[in-house]
Formats: structure tokens, sequence, C-alpha cells
């Protein structure tokens, strides 16, 4: 029960915090509704597009697969750094193989201009 | 068995009563001490020097209407409150306070889970937090959320996996991803981490401000021009859970972290007998938070491309030449 059971346990209490924050505010507040008052705010005046939801910058996207190349790679990583005092050497050169060809990835991506903010 | 739930749900209510009562006076500390740097007094009409104003706060959010943006995406627009706000106080779940003690001849440790892939468990809720944002930001229908939770999540994501690479360090020379397991390393060796791992502790520093939202780091919710971005459809205690998760029990937990991994955890002189590493753990955690706070009223703010381009040309490749120098030491000399 110190464990696993323990911070499922836990999991539960924070979503039930999480829904007391959501839900509250409909049980407690004013219930009269202003026909405008959900209207989304932009500048005061009516809106040009109603839908948000629109394009966005690739440079986001490109960012995103980023972080799923270097992410998974920092995963992998964990537990090597764990256990990298019993595999001696062994772990050392293959973890710097391991991050030489990442690195070879990032200068890859660097080159190509995916790290640079593209506006 | 039926012993260890409740010993366990009283853990878990005394946590969640000091982080949210904590979080919730933090805004007060705040307001206070930006007062005090700006050259004001900040809230002291409330109660004395302006102490009851966070419950004045809680009050007014609790009774405000409940007002959801037309075109909003309801059911997700309830969804990103949770998942900002669980993730947030799930952080807390693997962090000691203290040593373990003994109440009625049973063994209690001052943390929730005692899991040996701790800090494993802290990155999965940080990944977590990128959710709240997103949704939040998608489901508002609003183009200031939208772009703010765009940036938000752009910030995050860089700065993950910087903290990703800067932590291995750490790992490396405790051997273990358990949070006790790494305090009790640095108390064996009767030396902290940040000593060994300077160039980490700073990578780490920023990372904590950038995931947090924190200047000058915050081009996300740069209030000028974004008025606070992603959270800014949202009323009430809707409203409320986004700063409360992201500007303080964040910081407060990622602080945390940070005296778990570089600053001897509950380590410290024997000053106040068993209380001592309660109050030295707290000490050192609450100065980073106060750090943080200072930081936020004194600095600029970076625009959004220097926000991503250092996270990912200078603090990136300076993270991983950290990661195979330390490796590289560690097996040269054995890690003394």
């Amino acid at each position: 029960m110190e464990g696993y059971g323990a911070f499922l346990l836990f999991v539960l209490v924070a979503v039930a915090v999480g829904l007391a924050h959501a839900v509250l505010n409909d049980i407690l507040g004013p219930k009269k509704k202003d026909p405008l008052e959900d209207y989304p705010y932009e500048c005061g005046v009516p809106l040009y597009d109603p839908e948000a939801r629109g394009t966005f910058k690739q440079g986001y996207y490109l960012l995103g697969l980023l972080l799923i190349l270097f992410d998974i790679e920092a995963a992998y990583l964990f537990p090597w750094a764990v256990v990298f005092k019993e595999i001696g050497l062994f772990g050392l050169i293959e973890a710097v193989l391991f991050i030489f060809i990442l690195t070879l990835g990032f200068v890859y991506a660097w080159a190509k201009g995916a790290l640079r903010w593209q506006i | 068995m039926l012993v260890d739930v409740v010993v366990t749900l009283v853990k878990i209510g005394v946590l969640l009563g000091l982080v949210l009562g904590v979080g919730a006076y933090l805004t007060w500390l705040e307001r206070k001490l930006a007062g005090h740097i700006q050259a004001r007094l900040g809230p002291n009409v409330v109660g004395p020097f302006g102490l009851l104003q966070p419950i004045a706060d809680g009050i007014k959010l609790l009774t405000k209407e409940s007002i959801i943006p037309r075109g909003a995406d309801v059911p997700v627009y309830y969804l990103a409150v949770v998942l900002a706000l669980a993730p947030a106080v799930l952080l807390f779940a693997v962090i000691p306070f203290g040593p373990g003690f003994e109440l009625f001849g049973r063994e209690i440790k001052p943390l929730i889970a005692d899991v040996n892939i701790a800090l494993l468990l802290v990155f999965a809720m940080g990944s977590l937090l990128v959710y709240g944002t997103i949704f939040s930001g998608w489901a508002s229908n609003s183009k200031y959320a939208f772009i703010g939770s765009l940036r938000k999540a752009a910030v995050i994501i860089a700065y993950e996996v910087v903290l990703g690479f800067t932590v291995l360090g750490v790992v490396l020379l405790a051997g273990t991803l358990s949070t006790v397991g790494i305090v009790q390393a640095q108390v064996e060796r009767g030396v902290w981490f940040v000593f060994y791992q300077p160039v980490a502790f700073i990578l780490y520093l920023f990372c904590m401000l950038a995931e947090s939202g924190r200047v000058p780091f915050d081009i996300q919710e740069a209030e000028a021009e974004l008025v606070t971005g992603y959270h800014v459809e949202y009323g009430g205690m809707r409203f409320g859970a986004f700063p409360l998760a992201e500007w303080y029990l964040n910081v407060m937990a990622l602080s945390a972290i940070a005296v778990v991994l570089f600053f001897g955890g509950w380590s410290g002189p024997n000053i106040l007998g068993p209380l001592s590493p309660y109050f030295w753990f707290l000490a050192k955690m609450f100065g980073l938070v106060f750090f943080v706070l200072w930081l936020h009223w004194t600095l600029p703010r970076f625009q959004a491309r220097d926000v991503t381009e250092i996270a990912w040309k200078i603090m990136l490749p300076l993270a991983l030449a950290n990661l195979v120098l330390t490796a590289v030491f560690l097996y040269l000399f054995g890690g003394e």
C-alpha cells in the first residue's frame, strides 16, 4: 500500500479535486443568463471569424515531432543511468554511441532549420 | 490492509490540505512580495496584513457564474480543468518530506507513494500537464487562448526534453530513480549533488521556470498581448484552477524535486530534534519558491523565438555534454 496502490488512490483523489474545481461554479454560481455573456472576446467588435480553431504555424508541429524523438531517447537512457555502475565500460561505450547517433539527428534537424522559430 | 488504506488516506488528506492551502496562500505572498518589490503595499485591507485575502478570493471565485464561451467544446472545456490540476497535485505523491518514523509500532514514511520509478512518474505527470494546456486552448474557441496554448505547449515540450537529460546526471550519481534513494545517496556521501552537478542544477532551474510559466519564460501568457493566454475564457473557480496548478503547485512541486535532486532533501544539522528534517526540507523548498517569485517580479520576458531557441540550441547541447561528461567521470573515478 506504500507503493502503486497508494498512488492509484491519490490519482482518484486528485481527479476528484480537479472535478470539484470544474463543476462547483455550476452549482454555486448565479443561474441568470445574459444573451451576449458567452460571446468570445476579440477586441470588442463582432467576430470576423467565429471559429478560432483554424490553421496554426507548422513550426509547432515540427517542434512536436522533435519532442517525440528526444523524449523517447531520454526515456531509454533512464534505465541505463540506474544500472550504469554495474555495467561499467560496456555501458559507457554503448551510451556514448547512442548519444552520438542522437546528436547526429539533432545536428541534422538544426542544419535543416527545424529549430529555427518560423514566422 | 484496512489500516494501510486508512493511513494512506490520512496522508493524502494532510498533503492535499497543506498543498492547496499553501498554494492559496502563495497568492497572498506573491502579491505582497510584488507590492514591496514595486514600492507598493500589496493587499492590506482584508484582515491583518491582508491575510484573509486568499479566503475572500476563494469565496468570490466559487460564487461566480459559470460561463462557457459560445462554440466551445464543452466536455473538453471541463476536462481541461481536471487535466491541469490533477497532474500538478500528483507531482507531490513522490516527494519525501522527511525520513520514515515509528508511530504506534508502525513505520510511516512521510510520502504517499514510495516507488522505485518516482522520477519517471514526475516526468509522466509533467508531460500530462501539456494536455490541460492544449485542451483549454482548443476548447475555449478563442484566438488568444489558442495561440497561448500552442506557445505554452511548444515551451513545455522543449524544456521537458532538457529536463529529462538534466536529471539523468543525478540519476547516474545516485544509481536509482527513487526519490528516497536519491536523498539517501546524498546523506551517505555527506555532500549535496549540486556540487557534483552545478551545470545540471542551473539547467534544471531554467526548465523549472519554463515549465511553470514563470518569468523570464512566460511568453505564453504575456498579459499585454495575450491577456494571460490559454485560460482567458475560463471564469470562477475554473479560472482559479489554472494559475493555482501552474504558478503555485507546479513551482512548489518542482522546487521540492530540485531539493531532492540537488540539495540533499531533508539533510541538515539537527536543530529541532525530530522535526528538523521537515524544517530543512521545507526551508530549502520555500527558499527556491521565493527565488522564483523574486525573479518573476524583477526580470523582463523573452520573446517566443528566444524561449524555444534557447532550449533547443543552447540548453539541450549543454545537457547532453553534461550527461556524457558525468558518465565518463563516473567511470574513471568511481563516483567519488
